[in-house]
């Protein structure tokens, strides 16, 4: 069983190269866009003043800064992830009728069950995993960049970047922030796969139209927002940062912002891990998730396609 | 000897249409059935059903399972290639290899391998990439290498050259078959395989209409070529079929002795496509 599983997510990795590339390509476009800044701020005079400026900073700001600037490299990589969830569960499915090659794949001995589950341990595992892993290289390969750049400089990198960076407690929080994410967004992913399954043709359309339309049917029809609000909190409130939740820490005025930089910064700190997986909300998403993932197996269980 | 494949009433239908009506048969281990039946008969409904991809009413069991609820058993000793069952396009030849190799138990590489050296499919290939002829030589390359009991092959070498063709039924019964091995197979080429089949089922409007062993053919069934005015005689013994050709009749008779009609003309035993015409046009009449 372990082994068909192991088997059926390499094959995914197989078919889905987009579950490297893109990640790959953020990263290059990222260690591009350091490149380029460095060559641009050459240009200004005086710029060795910032290299001795940042020496002479306490090593907790320091700590703030840089992780400040792993943090800013890390989210354009978190926001491609759930891009390309998106488009790799509404294909899961959706290829394997299309080219046909369903019934090669119902032809060997794996359960529906078991192929629907590796579509989902995809979703949910092996693509944070991935993308964790190109973000920690692209963190390396800046920050190395960085240091090279500050030792022409006739500063000190080893101290200004590698005795400061706190890289155990930013990679775990990105880590943990990367795992969460596709849980609590996984009553989408159940509905994608689901929308996967079934559809006959542009599963992209069919998927979003739903989320889409109901809203507005439901304000059209009772005046109400029920569904609207429902959509947007699961959206975008992820209740995993302690106290706030990831729009509030956009919004904080800056009293609290100062109150932050005040203290010892932890991303860590900041999450509340047991609050998030003691939020009900997060279950019951889990459950849709289950519910949407148990019609998709059903489906392919049982829809006669024609041989 | 227990059956390999036991139907008994099996029917299937879709919506008021009755796909599968009422079949009965058995195939025994070791043999090699050729299921016939023009297009929208009921044959492909009846191979999935024992494939386990669709429910039916009656009792239906495949090597003593029963193939839509237990399927997975089932798959590890049936194999199965259909036209429309294509590998998939994206994968590599050692992909597909590494693949099988994990998941089914019954699956040799080695094997697999040896096969494949003798064609020219190159392991680093993607499957895209080769000729439709040389991914059928692939399908039953990596089929031969699993040790299954029951290979369902359904319209194997449509689309394929004769050469092709004739390489693969070659293939299949140097390298697949064997006395432990049993194959059912369905094909509009009928006479490609006519020497191939132990046995012959017939199959139109999803009811059998022939189930024999080929070796009981010669004696159940004889074709007369006579004279228009010998014609009119034989015509006493109730022919189940009868065509003109070249001004002569052909008349197709079951479960008539020979000698009751020597010295109408010349007797011979039909042909598998010939009984079928036979079958289901003299059914139609």
């Amino acid at each position: 069983m372990i082994q068909s599983q192991l088997a059926l997510l390499r094959r995914e990795i197989w078919e889905h190269r987009a579950i490297f590339v893109v990640p790959v390509v953020v990263a290059i476009v990222m260690a591009l866009t350091s490149l380029t800044g460095q060559v641009t701020i050459n240009d200004i005079e005086h710029i060795d003043i910032a290299v001795v400026g940042a020496t002479n900073m306490p090593e907790s700001a320091r700590a703030i800064a840089l992780s400040g600037i792993m943090v800013g490299l890390s989210s354009p990589f978190v926001f491609a992830m759930w891009i390309l969830t998106i488009f790799y569960t509404l294909d899961s499915l959706y290829a394997e009728r299309k080219d046909r090659s369903i019934l090669f794949w119902r032809s060997i001995p794996c359960t529906d069950f078991e192929t629907v589950l590796s579509k989902l341990l995809t979703a949910v595992i092996v693509i944070p995993l991935v993308t964790f892993v190109i973000i920690m290289a692209t963190h390396l390969l800046v920050l190395l960049n960085v240091s090279i750049w500050i030792d022409f400089r006739g500063g000190s990198a080893w101290h200004l970047i590698w005795a400061a960076v706190p890289f155990i407690d930013n990679w775990t929080a990105t880590l943990v922030l990367l795992l969460a994410l596709p849980l609590w967004l996984s009553p989408f992913i159940g509905w994608f796969l689901f929308v996967s399954a079934f559809s006959k043709r542009s599963p992209l359309l069919i998927a979003a139209s739903p989320i889409v339309l109901l809203p507005l049917l439901e304000k059209i029809l009772f005046g109400s927002v029920v569904v609207a609000e429902t959509l947007f909190v699961r959206a975008v409130k992820m209740p995993l940062f302690a106290g706030l939740d990831n729009m509030d820490l956009l919004f904080q005025g800056e009293d609290h912002l100062e109150t932050l930089a005040n203290t010892e910064l932890s991303l860590l700190g900041l999450m509340d891990l047991g609050g998030f997986l003691a939020n009900p909300n997060l279950w019951l998403g889990l459950l849709v998730c289950g519910l949407f993932t148990a019609a998709a197996i059903y489906v392919r269980r049982y829809r006669d396609e024609s041989l | 000897m227990t059956s390999l494949v036991s139907a008994r009433n099996v029917s299937k239908s879709f919506g008021n249409f009755l796909a599968v009506d009422d079949v009965s048969f058995e195939i025994e281990k070791g043999r090699i059935m050729g299921l016939i039946g023009p297009n929208g008969a009921g044959k492909t409904t009846l191979l999935k059903a024992v494939l386990g991809l669709t429910d039916c009413q009656g009792s239906l069991s495949v090597l003593g399972l029963d193939p839509f609820r237990q399927r997975k058993e089932l798959m590890q000793n049936i194999c199965f290639i259909a036209d429309v069952a294509v590998l998939p396009r994206w994968i590599r030849v050692s992909q597909l290899l590494d693949f099988l190799q994990s998941v089914h138990p019954k699956f040799s590489r080695a094997r697999a391998e040896e096969l494949l050296q003798k064609t020219d499919i190159n392991a680093k290939s993607k499957v895209r990439e080769l000729s439709k002829g040389m991914v059928t030589q692939l399908h039953l390359s990596i089929i031969t290498a699993i040790d299954a009991k029951l290979l369902v092959l359904d319209e194997p070498t449509i689309g394929l050259d004769i050469i092709f063709r004739k390489e693969f039924y070659g293939n299949l019964l140097n390298d697949y078959f064997d006395e432990e091995r049993t194959i059912i197979i369905t094909t509009h080429q009928v006479e490609e395989i006519e020497n191939l089949l132990t046995d012959v089922m017939f199959i139109n409007h999803g009811k059998v209409v022939l189930d024999s062993q080929m070796d009981d053919i010669p004696e159940k069934y004889v074709e007369l070529l006579a004279s228009t005015d010998n014609a009119a005689k034989a015509q006493t013994f109730n022919p189940i079929y009868e065509k003109d050709v070249f001004g002569k009749k052909v008349l197709t008779f079951e479960g008539i002795d020979r000698d009751q009609l020597a010295g109408l003309g010349e007797l011979r035993t039909p042909d598998i496509a010939d009984l079928f015409v036979a079958k289901v046009k003299g059914e139609a009449a």
